[in-house]
């Protein structure tokens, strides 16, 4: 009896953890930047993917994450990507975060056929070009703009003034901006991009406010955000509407500078405040963990992380691991996500995109309707 | 309208990177080395700033008072320690010394401070008067303009009236003889390199409230005093001033008339434009380097 009872149990043993996921080691490669200009987004994104690799260690997966940082730098990104597959043999990788440094990693993706999963880097062209092992979780950067006149359509406005940072992003999204400003009728009576870190945007201010507009359609990074709000109120620039485009305005340091940035618009990957399953209960956990906000960088990262391993755990080799990520489908913190082929884009998934209101120094989701549990105020007022 | 709104603007900017040039200005001219850490003194002027208000609650302008003679120490010992070495040899070893201890300064804070921008936020950051029924004029700014004119004007009497301030201007006009006339030549180069630091990091701890503070930030402002140096005149106090201010309403009026970013063509096709028919800068005297 006593045997039959040892040997039902050592079958058992040896059986669970080939049932299990726990069997297999996976090995991921993550190439973000930790150093360098871009470092503080980075961050967010580290330890989005951080509690994503917590998270599904705790559900019995097993996984290594060999993290590589390119310092914001395309160069030093694509050398992770060609260390992370040649000499650590990954079977995917999930990164890099800058525009610049995902666009070139994903010109070489295919030549090494090792899936790369971009989290959040904007640039259209990245999923644009047909790579079959560039996935892209994010919405491009057509979209920011896209969503954010339509947020204000049905208010009417007739003018719209650009002010913009000259970098592949602000002009990209200038660019889309102003086709959908076609579309909707609006006249462009100024449009100035400027180069970042200066201390002083007062005249490009000035002369803006000159023209009038009832739209300002800003592209900043960081804290010159809240350089050209703070200029823009002592130059006395009214609009109807601010409206901007990502990076900067979506910081919780910008939305704690009350009296500037109070019902400024912006558009955003992601919100807390959003009905998405485990999106409130993500940001609770990631608040009491790193003693911040998560940016949409985190949760970007935790979801693309999150995926990459579970679907990396159940695929044999790389050139498996891609046929389920291009067949697979996901619900999260970031919403529905499936990699499709769609409207000149390659494994691109279609991530409805939000748009946010600084509502007394808080981030509320206006727009879509289905998503928000605020309505947008329009006109702006100090 | 824009006119005068870009002017009054240009003016008040272009008086604090006047004072980060006067600073560059004076070490060159006294000790004829081009300091290229003056980037990140000025960075080490806006943190302190910063950590002044943060955990002291101390005004920013009121802080100035401590500022200046801490910062004037470090000036001191850096001379002490570092650039009076140097000071008899060729450029290029001055520059790669400079820009190391800018490096060295830079990277600390970095590992330091982290590369978060901090805002310095004060009661009166964004608030503004208006003047001539449309112009607006930044309550800092002005502040920041006010302040720098006093400092230079007392610069300006040191200079001209005390007996250090003659021993200076002397060592500037001939090492050589000054020592022979019995200047301590090397204590006037460690008080000069005091002076040029303290100078920094006012003009830093001046931006502050206005700007962001960040361990690079430095950067942006070290190109600006070079130009303002050359186009004034390498040494020249007067030149420093004029020339900041100058770059200033420049860049104003480029925003404003041009496109924005033409403004850095526009300022340095003026500065190729000086060192081409004036190669020894607005104010400068012939035959300086």
């Amino acid at each position: 009896m006593k045997k039959t009872l040892l040997s039902i149990a050592a079958t058992l043993i040896l059986f669970f953890p080939l049932s299990a996921n726990a069997a297999k080691t996976v090995k991921i490669g993550f190439i973000n930047s930790i150093t360098g200009k871009e470092a503080q987004i980075g961050e967010n994104l580290t330890n989005g993917a951080a509690m994503a690799v917590e998270d599904m260690t705790a559900k019995g997966y097993s996984v290594t994450v060999v993290k590589e940082d390119d310092g914001g730098d395309p160069k030093n990104a694509l050398a992770a990507y060609e260390k992370l597959v040649t000499r650590d043999g990954v079977i995917g990788v999930v990164g890099p975060y800058t525009s610049g440094s995902a666009n070139v990693v994903a010109s070489r993706a295919d030549q090494y056929n090792v899936p790369l999963l971009v989290p959040a880097a904007a640039k259209e062209e990245i999923t644009m070009k047909g790579y079959k092992n560039v996935f892209r979780l994010n919405a491009p950067a057509n979209v920011y703009s896209q969503v954010l006149m339509k947020a204000v359509a049905a208010y009417k406005p007739k003018t719209v003034a650009y002010v913009y940072a000259a970098t592949d992003f602000g002009v990209s999204t200038v660019k889309t901006a102003q086709d959908n400003a076609l579309a909707m009728g609006l006249k462009e009576v100024a449009n100035e991009k400027y180069q970042q870190g200066q201390p002083d945007y007062r005249a490009t201010l000035a002369k803006v406010k000159g023209t009038n507009p009832d739209l300002v359609f800003l592209v900043s990074y960081d804290a010159d955000a809240i350089l050209l709000m703070r200029q823009a109120k002592e130059i006395g620039l009214t609009p109807k509407a601010f409206l901007g485009a990502g990076a900067g305005y979506t910081t919780a340091q910008f939305a704690q500078q009350k009296d500037i940035s109070n019902l400024v618009v912006s558009a955003t990957q992601w919100t807390d405040d959003v009905n998405w399953p485990g999106a409130a209960e993500f940001s609770k956990r990631y608040k009491a963990k790193y003693g911040k906000e998560p940016s949409y960088h985190a949760a970007c990262a935790y979801e693309a992380m999150r995926i990459m391993i579970e679907t990396a755990t159940k695929a044999e080799n790389p050139a498996s691991l891609r046929t389920a990520l291009k067949a697979g489908s996901w619900n999260g913190i970031m919403g529905p996500v499936k990699f499709a082929d769609q409207s000149g884009y390659t494994n691109q998934n279609n991530h409805p995109m939000l748009v946010q209101q600084i509502q007394n120094g808080t981030y509320e989701t206006i727009y879509p309707a289905q998503f928000s549990k605020k309505q947008l105020v329009y006109p702006f007022r100090r | 309208m824009l006119f005068f709104q870009s002017l009054i603007s240009g003016l008040l900017s272009g008086g604090v990177y006047a004072l980060a040039g006067i600073g560059m200005s004076l070490v060159f001219g006294v000790m004829n080395v081009s300091n290229f850490a003056h980037g990140d003194l000025m960075m080490l002027g806006m943190y302190m700033a910063y950590f002044a208000f943060t955990l002291l609650h101390i005004d920013p302008y009121l802080s100035l008072v401590l500022i200046m003679p801490v910062s004037f120490m470090i000036g001191y010992i850096l001379e002490k320690l570092f650039i009076g070495r140097v000071i008899h040899h060729p450029h290029q070893n001055q520059i790669l010394l400079t820009i190391g201890l800018g490096l060295i300064m830079s990277n600390s804070a970095l590992l330091a401070f982290t590369s978060d921008p901090r805002i310095l936020t004060t009661s009166y950051s964004s608030s503004s008067f208006t003047i001539l029924n449309d112009i607006s004029v930044s309550v800092p700014l002005l502040l920041s303009f006010l302040i720098t004119c006093g400092i230079t004007a007392i610069l300006y009497l040191f200079l001209a009236m005390t007996r250090t301030g003659m021993a200076l201007r002397a060592t500037s006009q001939n090492r050589d003889a000054a020592q022979l006339m019995g200047i301590n030549v090397s204590k006037m180069s460690a008080i000069t390199f005091g002076i040029g630091t303290a100078l920094a990091a006012t003009a830093g701890a001046l931006i502050a409230p206005t700007y962001y503070i960040h361990p690079l930030a430095g950067h942006t402002f070290l190109l600006k005093a070079f130009t303002i140096c050359v186009l004034g005149g390498l040494g020249s106090v007067i030149g420093a001033t004029v020339g900041g201010l100058i770059i200033g309403v420049v860049e104003a009026m480029s925003s404003a008339y041009l496109s924005t970013d033409w403004k850095d063509v526009v300022v340095f096709a003026l500065f190729l434009a000086v060192l081409l028919f004036r190669p020894q800068g607005l104010f400068g005297k012939k035959g300086d380097q």
